[in-house]
């Protein structure tokens, strides 16, 4: 089956010579909620970056649902079907809550769009917050806001970096519920976490990121008791 | 006193769209663009040309006034023309520097702005000759609104109060195009993390030309408005760059609303200043307004507090 997000020997990094990617490779069936984790610094933001069209692909793929995204303007991804939730200021704070979602919506093609009443319904907090200046949200609401305005251009696959940073365990606990939710309506997930035992929690599998490559991957059930997981956390620490 | 107020009102006006112009490139390409004066000089004497060009294809050669302005029709379609011209101008100007030079630092783009004031102002020096030049010939009667007893009384002419409205209206229409329109909305995504708009799908460049478009075309039409209510020179935009960045700033760099309310403080504290200090120092009343004003708002009055 073609995977759903394909992203294989990846080099790259923000200058030239440095290298942060050193030939990542993952992959994302469809329907699938897959972690990739990894110690600070490993390059999982970049490698979400770089697949983001955010940072300069030197070698390797990156394909979506068997079509070559590669290097594509950060602006036509969303055209493509491939959504992006940034780690930090992923919401338009000077920018209301409606005007977040219209904004995301009105700049993909008709046939694209969901329903900005139907988002309101899957996050019915954001729905009391309308007016509200984005910047105004709490951690948790700003979070739900950021995963809404990806959702409106419906992406077949969404990448996530740390949505719970910063959110108390409840909240995260919330935030995934919906993420889980978000995958039940059809949306492939890569979600970048720090809180391994969260993302493990609602993955289907993971993949490991040390310096810039992958590790070790598989099923999430059997990454939770790899004594390899801990190796690999501690020996970058180390 | 009323006079004076009515005339720092039609200077606030030039100084206004001209500032929103300055505030918009800035909040969108990050840095202070020294040549926004000389859009306005550009936009002023492209309208003497494409006022020329109207009334040869209309026929006559002369321009008949409309109703009680100095001016005809022919010098608003002339006027639509230049503030084209000077979008287009703007954009060439763009492509042939900032454009290359973006990835770089604010300083160097500052800079080259600089640059290409000086260049854009010999070159309409070069084109148009350095005497001063009139849309039109036509002595104006100004309209008494209020007797002489009455607060040193009121004067003002059809073409004076026509600038002042046609500025709201167009600062009306700009606040409708910033919130209620998507292209609106994307700049104002840019301006706040361009980063994140590209992700959303906002083509980041598309956005820069439309700014360029919107700042130098108000910038066109308030130097036509110069050239309406006094005198097209060469150095129109020049002199008013101070004025400019003096509102700008002190509304809050980046803020539309702001420039807008910092051009009519700062065009009223010119004039209103004239019999206290004479009208050699009218331009230091700016500056002293601003001083003061940062003292107690140092981000200026509706600039995003750091
Ligand atoms: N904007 C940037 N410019 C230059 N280097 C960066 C930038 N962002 C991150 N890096 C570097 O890239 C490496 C990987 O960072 P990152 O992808 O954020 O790791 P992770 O998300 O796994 O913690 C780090 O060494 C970091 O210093
Ligand atoms: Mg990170």
């Amino acid at each position: 089956m073609t995977a759903a997000l394909e992203m294989a020997a990846i080099e790259g990094g923000y200058e030239p010579g440095l290298p942060i990617l050193r030939g990542a490779s993952l992959s994302v069936a469809p329907g699938e909620i897959v972690a990739l984790l990894g110690p600070n610094g490993a390059g999982k933001s970049t490698l979400v970056k770089a697949a983001a069209g955010l940072v300069p692909v030197w070698s390797g793929r990156v394909m979506l649902g068997g079509r070559d995204i590669t290097g594509l303007a950060a602006h036509r991804m969303v055209h493509e079907g491939l959504g992006f939730v940034p780690q930090t200021e992923n919401v338009f704070a000077n920018l209301s809550v409606l005007e977040n979602l219209q904004l995301a919506s009105a700049l993909v093609a008709r046939k694209r769009r969901l329903d900005l009443g139907r988002m309101f319904e899957l996050f019915p907090d954001l729905d009391r917050q309308r007016k509200l200046e984005a910047g105004r949200l709490s951690g948790g609401q700003r979070q739900m806001l950021a995963v809404a305005r990806a959702l409106v251009a419906s992406p077949s696959v969404l990448m996530l970096d740390e949505p719970s940073a910063g959110l108390s365990p409840k909240l995260v606990g919330v935030v995934f519920e919906r993420l889980k939710a978000v995958r039940d309506t059809g949306v492939t997930i890569l979600l970048v976490e720090q809180n391994v035992k969260a993302a493990l929690a609602i993955a289907d599998r993971a993949v490991v990121l040390v310096e810039g490559r992958e590790r070790l991957e598989g099923p999430a059930a059997e990454l939770v008791n790899d004594p390899r997981m801990a190796a690999l956390y501690l020996g970058a620490a180390a | 006193m009323l006079q004076l107020v009515a005339d720092g009102l039609v200077v606030g006006s030039v100084i206004a769209l001209g500032a929103v112009g300055l505030t918009l490139t800035y909040s969108i390409l990050r840095f202070a663009n020294f040549g926004q004066g000389e859009f306005m000089t550009w936009g002023a004497y492209f309208a003497v040309s494409t006022l020329a060009f109207v009334l040869a294809v209309t026929g006559g050669g002369v321009m008949e006034p409309l109703g009680p302005f100095s001016f005809g029709w022919q010098l608003i379609v002339a006027m639509l023309l230049a503030a084209a011209l000077t979008a287009i101008l703007a954009l060439v100007v763009d492509w042939l520097l900032f454009r290359r030079l973006r990835r770089g630092n604010a300083i160097t783009l500052v800079i080259a702005s600089f640059g290409a004031a000086l260049a854009l102002r010999n070159l309409v020096q070069f084109l148009y000759g350095t005497l001063p030049e009139y849309y039109s010939r036509e002595i104006q009667i100004a309209i008494r609104l209020v007797p002489r007893d009455v607060m040193g009384g009121l004067r003002v002419t059809p073409d004076q109060m026509l600038v002042i409205g046609l500025t709201l209206v167009l600062m009306l229409a700009l606040q409708w195009l910033l919130t209620r329109t998507t292209l609106g909305r994307a700049m104002r995504a840019t301006a706040m993390n361009p980063a994140l708009a590209r992700v959303a799908g906002v083509d980041v460049e598309g956005v820069i030309r439309a700014t360029w478009v919107i700042g130098a075309a108000l910038a066109a039409i308030a130097g036509v408005f110069v050239g309406i209510t006094l005198q097209i020179r060469p150095m129109l935009g020049f002199d008013l760059l101070l004025p400019l960045f003096a509102a700008a700033i002190l509304g809050g760099i980046g803020s539309v609303r702001g420039a807008v309310v910092g051009g009519y403080i700062v065009g009223l504290a010119e004039s209103l200043s004239v019999p206290l200090v004479g009208a050699e120092y009218r331009a230091a009343t700016a500056f002293a307004v601003l001083i003061g004003i940062l003292l107690l708002r140092p981000n200026g009055l509706f600039g995003a507090r750091a």
